[in-house]
């Protein structure tokens, strides 16, 4: 086995960066949790109503975890768990596909496989690569929460559950890669198994059994089933037990044993499951390239929209509890009301908000679109289709078109599904009114985003990607959050997602949206002006 | 052309007459489609391209006459990509001139690819299309509304025929020999005034460069002109009616094959049997004499063959072979010893 202190050394050295930024980043979210909760939910009772709130409206516990009382650690432990071991476990199965099917597509794994190392060398040192990363996790999860003064036990314990499931998930993930041909395959399964035992483990919690004092929980069987379940299940300065973990270890071992296995008696490249055959001839309709445009994004917009459509539920059935839980805690309004500066009740404030969240959600994916048209450039694809009478304008005008297509998309499947939830769950159907102007008022903004995203594509190409993302994130936190890190006005105002209509009672102020869209239409026009005497770039 | 580099002979602007000749029978009778393209279909002086402080060109001669087939001859990096992205309006020049079709290829873009078909020098294909899928689109951009659907699709079955192409498969499954025939495909499938092909068969095996050749002619055969970049010399003394040679950004060599042979040596060869360094001595316009594995070897201007063979014959030689330069030794010598001397300028951009 000598063969493997180099394959792992390579590892290593490939992914240095990368674990670092995943590893660190992990850790410090670790570490503002138990500091911002500190500082937002300093005494009991504040900690108290949240989880009252949340035990009596389970939704909630989706995108949360399992009450287990209203101790300021376990509290922590409660708001931030399962995006730790979400963390962990993306991790994990990007790491494990990138050194397995990544590797034996674009054929270095041939080059590997050609020298002494055994058959499954590659994949033996991939699994203590990603062990160790997450063992490395796992310390960072730890520290993290000590360094926030948490209890020392407790934080441990967190790290231990934190690098089980990301060890699960590393084990999984080379599991998938024996059966799927493509690393884009293999990466999209494996997420959404990460996906799945998320989701698993938010409805088992949802639907658990509540103690009488409301502060504690315990889930349903369907949380059992997720390796994110049973992360939880150690019940972190509660509990602080370490058996819900040998589920964890039954199943990575189970899993990775069997990737090894079928690794070894299949021919290198292959996959288990077969490649099917694609369309021969292009439909009747994929002949314009602005049809190629919505060609390749589509599906991206699909995912997007379904993100958006989450929100949307939420927007149209929390509210009318919102109302009723935050007349008996003043605490959570002021908190909601801080989300979106706003004058107007509580629960018009919540809608503002969830769609604060799905205007920045629609303009990621017209942000998408722009970058699209670079990698396109970049690939040398773009040469070819400009190579026919296609214009330079007109190949920029199809994406954009494609981008504010995608704006609307979004916004609407939002729009949509809180429309549906305000009138099933039989709210007050001025809701639906609010989400309405709520819906609407995104759209400037993520407007704006793509003409001005569009106007740095053809000025400043070599930019796009980088500033697309950067100033996306930037408009995003200032817009939302800015209210809540004490941001200055000035500072807060150069974000699109301030200027948002907003609500208050029963007027609307609609001068910023009108100013955002002249932004939008003025950036585009300066976009086709640089595009019509810009060489392609490479 | 910059002093540097002197201009080793003229370049006809009118196509060469014995290829004009050699052409009519093939061209006689058939339906010529480019009828009314005389004279120069790419007309480059004195061009220009900077890439910040990297001058990509640096003053190319380039003239492609009417119905000629074109070979487009440098190193990596010596300028040819950068030349046909410029010809393609895809880059705009930063000096000198350059007319394709009597129009401004930066300007006239569109109304010019109308009549282009172009294969890049490294094919990327969209991932989750299949290349049939990428063959349709590209072929339904670039020949616009009216067009004869049953046509198109009986070139595209013969082309994916003898070019051997799977078309269902996903392009990011596709090796870069099968990337280049999609690319291939379609050029071939719509009807072209100009092919511009940028080293169209790096990627082929011998077979599929054969079935590339057939399309070459065949499309000449109709009338259209080709552009063809290459590294690859056989292929262009095989194809090609005409050559230009270009090093670092400039033109270095330009003309038919005939002339440019005229600038180059011919190698003689024969056993040395009987051979000594007096007899050897009698040899008239001998260069680079010498004397290895039993056979005397020698190289001759090709323009002064004539007395080297009379005396070559007073010495009875055996076994003697005469070969005509080949390209490659051209390109050696443009290149071979330069190159180590002083390598190109640019390593970034092809």
């Amino acid at each position: 086995m000598n063969t493997l202190a180099p394959l792992l050394w390579q590892r290593a050295r490939r992914d240095r960066w990368t674990l670092t930024y995943w590893i660190l980043g992990t850790g410090l979210l670790a570490l503002f949790a138990a500091t911002a909760v500190r500082s937002e939910y300093g005494d009991d009772a504040a900690r108290a109503g949240i989880l009252r709130l949340a035990v009596a409206h389970p939704s909630i516990l989706l995108l949360r975890g399992l009450p287990q009382g209203a101790g300021l650690d376990a509290f922590v432990f409660f708001q931030i768990f399962t995006y730790l071991a979400l963390l962990a476990a993306l991790m994990s199965t990007l790491l494990a596909v990138r050194h397995s099917r990544a590797e034996e597509e674009t054929g270095r794994a041939e080059l590997i496989a050609s020298t002494r190392a055994a058959r499954d060398s590659a994949a033996v040192a991939t699994l203590v690569h990603g062990v160790a990363a997450n063992v490395a996790l796992g310390v960072a999860v730890a520290g993290g929460f000590a360094l926030g003064g948490l209890a020392l036990r407790g934080s441990i314990v967190t790290g231990l559950a934190a690098a089980a499931t990301g060890i699960v998930f590393l084990a999984i993930g080379l599991f998938v890669a024996q059966f799927v041909r493509t690393s884009r395959g293999a990466n999209g399964v494996s997420a959404a198994l990460v996906g799945l035992a998320f989701v698993l483990r938010g409805v088992g919690d949802a639907l658990g059994t509540p103690t009488v004092d409301g502060l504690h929980m315990t889930s349903s069987w369907l949380s059992w089933l997720s390796p994110i379940g049973w992360g939880q299940h150690v019940a972190a300065f509660s509990g602080d037990t370490l058996l819900p973990l040998v589920p964890s270890l039954l199943l990575a071992t189970a899993a990775g044993a069997g990737a090894l296995l079928l690794g070894a008696r299949r021919d290198v490249g292959s996959s288990l499951l077969k490649a099917r055959a694609s369309r021969p001839q292009a439909r009747r309709s994929l002949s314009t390239g602005f049809a190629l445009a919505w060609r390749l994004q589509w599906p991206s917009i699909v995912g997007w929209a379904v993100g958006a459509a989450a929100f949307g539920l939420f927007a149209g059935t929390l509210s009318g509890l919102i109302e009723q839980a935050t007349a008996a805690n003043p605490t959570v309004a002021d908190t909601l009301r801080g989300l979106v500066s706003s004058d107007g009740s509580v629960d018009q404030a919540l809608i503002s908000a969830m769609f604060s969240i799905v205007g920045v959600l629609a303009a990621a994916c017209a942000v998408q679109s722009v970058i699209r048209l670079r990698q396109e450039e970049t690939s040398g694809l773009a040469e070819m289709v400009l190579a026919t009478p296609v214009t330079r304008v007109r190949w920029l005008l199809d994406y954009v078109a494609v981008g504010a297509l995608a704006i609307v998309i979004v916004i609407s499947a939002a729009w949509i599904v809180a429309t549906a939830g305000v009138l099933a769950s039989g709210d007050d159907t001025a809701h639906i009114g609010d989400a309405t102007v709520a819906a609407a008022a995104q759209l400037p903004a993520a407007l704006t985003y793509l003409g001005v995203l569009a106007l740095v594509f053809a000025a400043l190409p070599t930019a796009t990607v980088a500033l697309g993302w950067a100033v996306l994130a930037v408009g995003a936190v200032l817009g939302i959050f800015g209210g809540i890190i004490g941001a200055p006005r000035w500072v807060r105002d150069v974000s699109p997602f301030s200027h948002i209509a907003a609500l208050s009672g029963n007027s609307v102020a609609w001068n910023g949206g009108l100013w955002m869209v002249v932004i939008a239409a003025a950036a585009a026009g300066a976009a086709v002006a640089f595009m019509r005497r810009r060489d392609l770039r490479v | 052309m910059g002093a540097a580099t002197p201009p080793l002979m003229e370049y006809s602007v009118s196509p060469d007459p014995r290829r004009a000749v050699a052409k009519l029978p093939l061209s006689h009778g058939r339906k010529r489609r480019s009828v009314g393209i005389v004279g120069l279909v790419v007309e480059a002086t004195g061009l220009r391209k900077r890439f910040g402080q990297v001058h990509a060109l640096d003053g190319l001669d380039l003239s492609v006459s009417a119905g000629e087939v074109h070979g487009f001859l440098g190193t990596n990096g010596a300028g040819k990509s950068t030349t046909i992205r410029i010809l393609l309006g895809l880059a705009r020049a930063s000096g000198g001139t350059v007319r394709v079709f009597g129009a401004d290829p930066w300007d006239d873009a569109v109304s010019l690819h109308r009549r282009i078909a172009y294969v890049p020098g490294d094919v990327s294909l969209w991932p989750n299309l299949s290349g049939g899928e990428a063959i349709d689109l590209l072929s339904r951009l670039r020949r616009g509304a009216p067009h004869d659907v049953a046509e198109y699709r009986r070139r595209r079955a013969r082309l994916l025929d003898v070019f051997q192409l799977d078309p269902a498969r996903k392009g990011r499954a596709y090796s870069k020999g099968n990337r280049q025939k999609v690319a291939l495909v379609t050029a071939f499938a719509t009807p072209a005034d100009l092919y511009v092909l940028d080293e169209p068969t790096s990627g082929l095996d011998p077979l599929m460069e054969a079935v590339f050749a057939a399309e070459i002619y065949r499309v000449r055969d109709e009338g259209a002109t080709v552009l063809l970049s290459s590294h690859i010399l056989s292929e262009v003394e095989q194809l090609c009616d005409r050559v230009t040679i270009i090093r670092a950004g400039t033109t270095a060599e330009t003309g038919t094959l005939s002339e440019l042979r005229h600038l180059t040596r011919t190698e003689i060869a024969f056993s040395s049997d009987g051979m000594d360094a007096s007899r050897l001595a009698q040899i008239a316009g001998a260069h680079d004499l010498e004397v290895r594995d039993g056979r005397v070897r020698l190289t001759t201007d090709s323009t002064d063959l004539a007395p080297t063979l009379e005396s070559l014959a007073a010495l009875r030689v055996q076994a003697l072979t005469v070969a005509p330069a080949s390209l490659e030794e051209l390109f050696l010598r443009n290149y071979g010893e330069r190159t180590v001397a002083a390598p190109p300028q640019l390593a970034t951009r092809s």
